[in-house]
Order: structure tokens, then C-alpha cells, then sequence
């Protein structure tokens, strides 16, 4: 398999440090990826499911979250929008730690059995990208009000009945909020790592898998998982571009 | 058909409690078009916003369509959405993501009691009609002209059928060019749907060519109110005058009277005769507006006033006229041929002897 004849190369490679040897490293990357290696691709897959889930279940609850902040006044909604605002730039280690420390077995969700599972990882990243989406949602959707409030108002349509049409109409400004928090929640090393463990064949995904492959001297596996990531960045940029753009000429 | 009465608003500002509408009261008669003037800040927005529901007056009482929809005395009021009302926002607030037939249908598709497809589908089928918009249905909103995009806000606005529509600065998103020409498309729409509209504006062309009453507003206040003819041609006070278009107000008095003629005396001791039933040694202003006035190169009449061109400027139809009248600057509009060149000394006289006094 070449997932095995990688890690060979890969500890020639590290032991080595001839610069004739990580242009093989290379090779063996590029490899890996065009034989679409069955090891590399269930990395690559179990790291778009856990991401891609934890932005779904992001948006299911920030969306609708994120345009109430927006339309509610309530007292200390000022303090609300800080925190929602300061969580976008947690740190992923403690938000690893603070689902470590849940799901334990100690911990309040310990009878779960979740720790160490894919369920877990979905967990730390559905909190990283969260606040993104509530926070992003929120100055969108207060924004649109600003501008449609008198309107919808004077159709008796305030609160929760204005929602659905106003994400509607930010749906491609919303499209970006959603792939910033795929970009953040599918970069991110530390909470996946202490809740899911790192297991081979169960929990790994690409950044934990490149960050392991790489103290352990196998280059081509992790250069390989880093390509496949940047190519993903640029995608996920890519596509908010292209929102963006189709928004901008959606918009009078 | 709408009656304002006794309409008080303030606001909290820096330097205390501020009057934004202090004591209006007005009436429009059913099918009429009125226009409440003023520049900025003069309290006709806020009027407007109080008559919506998007704002809640301090005191007074609205009547629309025979149904009391504010009395602060009663305790009665009514929120926006249930007040007999559509409105044309300043920023036409069209939804960019829907057609024009979607924008025009989203009243009555959010509107509870449900009403039934097929009765959407007719209604706002005849508004399109009615606005000429109708073979551009389909057409999504961000490819409209501003034109369009006004149509299509006036569509919305009545698709409901209010008995009152209110415009807030109907024309003032639109390039001068085209203002004009939305200018008069809007009056030829207003009147062949035969709605009753109150409509907010800075622009006096704008109130003047669409309503039939116009209200100007100052300092909160309304300072007069009538049909355009008779605001532009008597107004009563120096601001109504300066604010309805360009005019020349000097300082005068008033030297003898009969009552309802009187000799007024401007610049260094020149006199001429005007109407005006304020009694003789009344302090006055003499408003002469630019277009109003004759140039001659000899004196036609015994009460011509003497002044000297300072420079003479071509517009095309007509020629504007830089003067001086006893060191006091005077405009005027002639028409292009007439014979006279800076340096010039020529005498002036009214068209009109209605209209020039006001009080000081």
C-alpha cells in the first residue's frame, strides 16, 4: 500500500535531511494524494464530516440565535453581543479542555461514552464555530433591519415573524459567515486533539494526523494532508468569494 | 379624509427639550394630494412618521378614514400595521432578493388573515397594470431603474388598498434628470389612482407641480398653508417667500395708505406703490422676485425703481441679471434679448403689485 511505502520514504526522509530527499518526500505526497490512498482518504474524509457537521449544527442554532440578538432588546444584550463577539477568538486548546473536562467520565456528560469519539471532535468544533455564526448572523441581519425595519413594520412583521425573510436576503452575506466558520473550525488542532485522542482509524483528522506524522519524521503523509488543506482554504475562499460577489449583484 | 389636530412632538437634545412639531393641524380632504414643505429638520418628516405610527406624537389626535388612530386624550394608539396606510419610503426598502412581482406581493403574502393565492395573484397583477409595470413582473429587483424601482414602491404601498398613502421624500433617490420626469409621472399616477396621499419634500418645484395644498413648515410649526398658486404668489411671511424660490427681499416702510394701497419707500428714498393692508409708518419687507420684474433702459412708469447692472449672465432663454438697488444686491431673470450690458443704469418694475409686502 502506498500509505506504508510513504511512511518508509518519510523516515528516509527524516533521517536523511538531504534536500534530494524531501523533494521525494514530495513526490510521495503528491502520490498519495492522486492514488487517492484509502489510509489518506479516510483522514481527509472523517475531517470534512466532523467539520462539516459541526458548522451544520452551528448554523441550525446560530442563525436563528445570532437574528434574535439582532431583533431583541433586552437588558444586558450590549454585554451578550461582547461575549458572543470575544468567543470568536477563543482559543481552540481551552475550548478542547472545557469539552474534555464535560464529557469525562467525571465530567457532567461523562455517561456518554463520548470521549474519544468523532461525536466528541463534532462537539469542541460546533463551540469553535458557534460564535462565529451567532456573531456574524447578528450584524447582518441588524444591519437589514436597520434598513427594511420601517417596512417590515408597517406589515406587522417584527420579532421572530421578520426572521426567516431577512436571513433570506442576507443568505449570501450569511454563505460567508458559514464558510469562515468551516475555515476556522477545519484549520484547528488543539480541541480536536484532546477530545478525540488522535486514534488511529477512529479520530483522526487532518491537522491532528499532521501534527503526530510530522514529530514522528513521516513528511510525505503529513505534506500531503497539508496540501490537501490548503487546497481546502482556498476552496472554502474561493466560494466566499464568489457569495460575496453573486450577494454584491443581488443587491439594489 | 386625514385630520391632524393640535400635533405636539419633542424630542430631548444638548440644550433641553426641543419642539420638532409644536401645535399642527391640517386636513385632507379624500382624493387629495397634499404636500408638507420644509427644509430639513422643519418637523415634516416627524409629522409624517406621527400620521404612519412609526412615531408617537407627545399629544393631539389623528383621524384617518373616519377612525381615530391617535388621541392622546382618548389613549388610543393604533400601531403602524393596523392604521389604513401604505408607505413609500425614502429608500423605496425594495427587497433585492424578489421580483417585482414577489416585492409587490409580500404585503399581502405576510398578511394575516391568509388571503388565497389566486386573489395575490389578481391584485398585484392590476397594481402592475396600474403602475405600468406589468410586462416587467418577473423582472429581479436589482435590474430596475430608480424610475422602476419608484414604481414598484408605489405598487407595494397600495397594493393593500390603504385609504391613505404616504411618501417620504418621494423623489429625492432619483438624478435630477430623471426627477423631473418621475416628478410628472408620479402626479399622473397619484391622480389616476385616485388616492388620498400626503407626501413629505425639501423641493418647492417638487410640492408645488404635485399637490393641490401644500403645507411649508418651519421651526415646527406650519407657517402657511394653501394651494400652491396662492402660497407662491401671497406668501405671508419672508421665509415662506425665501423658501419658495429665488427672491429679493429689501427693507422698506411704509410712507402713506389706504388701506388696501399703500406707497412704500425702499433703498435711499425710491418709492412705489404696492398692496397691502398694513397701515402707514409699518416697518416692511418688499419681496420682489427675480422673474417678476420688468427691466427697462427708460423710466416706464412714475414708481420704477432706479438700479445698476453689474454683470449680466446668458442662460440661454433668458439672461440673469446681477444689480444693484442703492448699494442693496437684486436679482433678476429677464428674457434673453433684453438690451443690457453691466454698467448699465435701467429701472425696474414689478409685474405685480400683489404679494410684495411682508410683515418685518
Amino acid at each position: 500500500m502506498l500509505w506504508q511505502c510513504a511512511r518508509a520514504g518519510g523516515r528516509r526522509a527524516h533521517t536523511a535531511h538531504g534536500s534530494g530527499e524531501q523533494v521525494d518526500s514530495l513526490a510521495l505526497a503528491l502520490g498519495l494524494i492522486v492514488s487517492l490512498d484509502p489510509g489518506f482518504l479516510a483522514v481527509v474524509g472523517l475531517s470534512l464530516r466532523v467539520t462539516a457537521t459541526a458548522v451544520l449544527i452551528a448554523a441550525l442554532i446560530g442563525l436563528p440565535l445570532g437574528a434574535l440578538l439582532a431583533l431583541k432588546r433586552f437588558p444586558g444584550r450590549s454585554m451578550v453581543i461582547v461575549v458572543v463577539n470575544a468567543m470568536m477568538g477563543l482559543p481552540p486548546v481551552v475550548v478542547g479542555l472545557l469539552v474534555f473536562l464535560a464529557l469525562s467520565r467525571a465530567g457532567p456528560l461523562g455517561a456518554l461514552g463520548l470521549l474519544f469519539t468523532p461525536t466528541a471532535m463534532i462537539a469542541a468544533q460546533t463551540v469553535l464555530a458557534l460564535p462565529i455564526v451567532i456573531a456574524i448572523t447578528r450584524q447582518i441581519v441588524e444591519d437589514l433591519w436597520g434598513e427594511y425595519r420601517e417596512h417590515l413594520l408597517s406589515l406587522g412583521l417584527k420579532g421572530v415573524r421578520a426572521v426567516p425573510t431577512l436571513l433570506w436576503d442576507g443568505r449570501f452575506s450569511l454563505t460567508t459567515g458559514l464558510l469562515a466558520a468551516f475555515g476556522r473550525a477545519s484549520a484547528e488542532v488543539g480541541a480536536v486533539l484532546i477530545v478525540g485522542g488522535n486514534i488511529a482509524g477512529s479520530t483522526r483528522t487532518m491537522t491532528t494526523t499532521i501534527a503526530l506524522e510530522t514529530s514522528k519524521g513521516d513528511l510525505p503523509l503529513a505534506l500531503g494532508l497539508g496540501l490537501v488543506l490548503i487546497g481546502l482554504t482556498l476552496l472554502i475562499n474561493a466560494a466566499a468569494y464568489g457569495a460575496s460577489r453573486v450577494g454584491a449583484r443581488h443587491a439594489v | 379624509m386625514l385630520t391632524v389636530s393640535s400635533l405636539q412632538k419633542s424630542f430631548a437634545t444638548d440644550q433641553g427639550r426641543l419642539n420638532v412639531i409644536d401645535d399642527v393641524s391640517f386636513d385632507v380632504p379624500e382624493g387629495q394630494c397634499y404636500a408638507l414643505l420644509g427644509p430639513s429638520g422643519c418637523g415634516k418628516t416627524t409629522t409624517l412618521r406621527c400620521v404612519a405610527g412609526l412615531e408617537e406624537p407627545d399629544s393631539g389626535r389623528i383621524e384617518i378614514a373616519g377612525r381615530v388612530v391617535y388621541d392622546s386624550a382618548l389613549g388610543i394608539n393604533v400601531p403602524t400595521h393596523q392604521r389604513p396606510i401604505g408607505i413609500v419610503f425614502q429608500s423605496y426598502a425594495i427587497w433585492p432578493h424578489m421580483d417585482v412581482f414577489e416585492n409587490v406581493a409580500y404585503p399581502l403574502r405576510v398578511a394575516r388573515p391568509r388571503i388565497p393565492k389566486a386573489e395575490i395573484e389578481q391584485r398585484v397583477m392590476d397594481v402592475l397594470a396600474l403602475v405600468g409595470m406589468k410586462d416587467v413582473a418577473r423582472r429581479p429587483a436589482p435590474r430596475l431603474s430608480g424610475g422602476q424601482q419608484q414604481r414598484v414602491a408605489l405598487a407595494r404601498a397600495i397594493v393593500r388598498r390603504p385609504a391613505l398613502l404616504l411618501l417620504d421624500e418621494p423623489l429625492s433617490n432619483l438624478d435630477a434628470m430623471l426627477r423631473e420626469q418621475m416628478r410628472k409621472e408620479l402626479a399622473d399616477l397619484i391622480a389616476r389612482i385616485g388616492v388620498t396621499a400626503l407626501f413629505v419634500t425639501h423641493d418647492q418645484a417638487e410640492a408645488l407641480s404635485l399637490a393641490a395644498r401644500v403645507a411649508v413648515m418651519h421651526k415646527g410649526k406650519i407657517a402657511q398653508e394653501g394651494a400652491p398658486r396662492d402660497i407662491y404668489s401671497q406668501p405671508r411671511n419672508v421665509f415662506v417667500a425665501e423658501f419658495l424660490g429665488a427672491s429679493n427681499i429689501l427693507d422698506g416702510r411704509i410712507i402713506s395708505s389706504d388701506g388696501a394701497q399703500a406707497l412704500v419707500e425702499v433703498g435711499a428714498g425710491q418709492r412705489l406703490r404696492a398692496k397691502t393692508p398694513l397701515p402707514a409708518g409699518s416697518a416692511i419687507k418688499l419681496l420682489l422676485r427675480p422673474e417678476r420684474l420688468s427691466v427697462s433702459l427708460h423710466k416706464p412708469v412714475d414708481d420704477s425703481l432706479r438700479a445698476q447692472v453689474s454683470s449680466v449672465g446668458f442662460t440661454g432663454p433668458t439672461v440673469d441679471c446681477s444689480l444693484t438697488l442703492d448699494g442693496a444686491p437684486i436679482r433678476v431673470v429677464a428674457p434673453a434679448d433684453t438690451p443690457i450690458k453691466a454698467g448699465d443704469e435701467v429701472w425696474l418694475t414689478p409685474l405685480d403689485r400683489n404679494g410684495m409686502v411682508l410683515a418685518a
